[in-house]
């Protein structure tokens, strides 16, 4: 029966849990879904849009997502400081070089709901650039999220053997002049 | 107006009522009529043929027939829960009169409002409410980052 109390017993379905992103290598917007999603608290069972349900998400490595294509120089963020003659545009690129963290923050932003409860959400997503977490934020993590993309190996990190082993299709004759 | 704005309540019975034993909720019937007016024929009539076989037919109800000259005929319910419930009977014939009361005394006593939900159970969930951790692998120690980790 219900002597005991039951509202006890669903204290921890409200619990908010820290999921961890490493970014490096990834394409920012596969990043984004992933945080938006969780933020709005859209992988929960419980999930209700007017129930404050988001959980928090901690991105690292910003620094290092890789856009694909020729977005670095296309892709162009437009601004308006609200002044005559204030509409500012950027390229991804240069605004990656002034704020690491920008890139990921903006595409999570337009992603989620344009509500009033979108600050609260944006205030639950930690970007940093480099993976130096604060041990505080450490201590909260429950759950790393699988990254989107596999990571590719960079030529200085394969040993000397894998390259010797790379098959060769063709050997340059010992006067052949390298472009 | 809306639904929302309308007094509310969850289904529920008083005390478990019927889980075990069955107590009838109306402890005490008022019937209040005129011996002379016209309106109150039917709660003569009722009076003469009925109530005497309610009143046995209900024995944990008190039943008092009380003639006030010149009154409106009413019928006063009183429930162990507190409540009172007055029903209003001029010109109703003495059927009538029977069916209400067959009502009133099935009744718990309980407001007669709109309900939230037309189901209640005791027991919401037997395997445990969703929580953050279900079906999730357990993970020994601290998630670290994979540099850390090394």
């Amino acid at each position: 029966m219900s002597n005991f109390s039951r509202s006890a017993q669903q204290w921890a379905t409200f619990a908010r849990s820290w999921f961890l992103i490493d970014a490096k290598m990834q394409p920012p917007g596969k990043v984004a879904t992933m945080c938006s999603i969780r933020l709005q608290g859209k992988h929960k069972p419980i999930y209700h849009a007017m129930s404050d349900c988001g959980d928090h998400v901690v991105v690292m490595n910003t620094r290092h997502i890789a856009f694909s294509g020729n977005k670095w120089e296309q892709k162009v963020y437009s601004s308006h400081t609200g002044y005559p003659g204030g509409f500012k545009q950027v390229t991804a690129a240069q605004l990656h070089l002034k704020d690491p963290k920008s890139v990921v923050k903006l595409a999570v932003y337009g992603m989620l709901p344009r509500s009033l409860l979108r600050p609260n959400m944006m205030q639950r997503l930690h970007l940093f650039a480099e993976d130096e977490l604060p041990e505080d934020i450490l201590a909260n993590l429950t759950e790393e999220l699988p990254q989107p993309r596999d990571v590719p190996r960079t030529l200085s990190e394969y040993t000397q053997e894998e390259k010797d082993a790379f098959p060769r299709l063709w050997t340059p004759p010992s006067d052949y002049k390298m472009k | 107006m809306t639904s929302r704005g309308t007094p509310s309540r969850f289904l529920q019975s008083v005390l478990h009522n019927g889980v075990g034993r069955y107590v009838p909720q109306l402890k005490r019937l008022s019937v209040l009529f005129c011996r002379h007016g016209p309106s109150s024929a039917g709660v003569r009539a009722f009076i003469e043929e009925g109530v005497v076989d309610y009143a046995k037919t209900n024995p944990g109800t008190v039943v008092y027939v009380s003639p006030q000259p010149g009154t409106i005929p009413t019928i006063v319910a009183e429930y162990l829960n507190g409540s009172v419930r007055e029903e209003t009977v001029t010109s109703r014939t003495s059927k009538e009169i029977s069916d209400l009361i067959t009502k009133l005394s099935s009744q718990s006593g309980l407001d007669v409002i709109r309900l939230r939900k037309p189901f209640h159970t005791d027991s919401p969930s037997i395997q445990g409410y969703w929580q953050p951790f279900t079906n999730r692998p357990a993970c020994p120690g601290p998630i670290r980052p994979p540099a850390l980790e090394a």
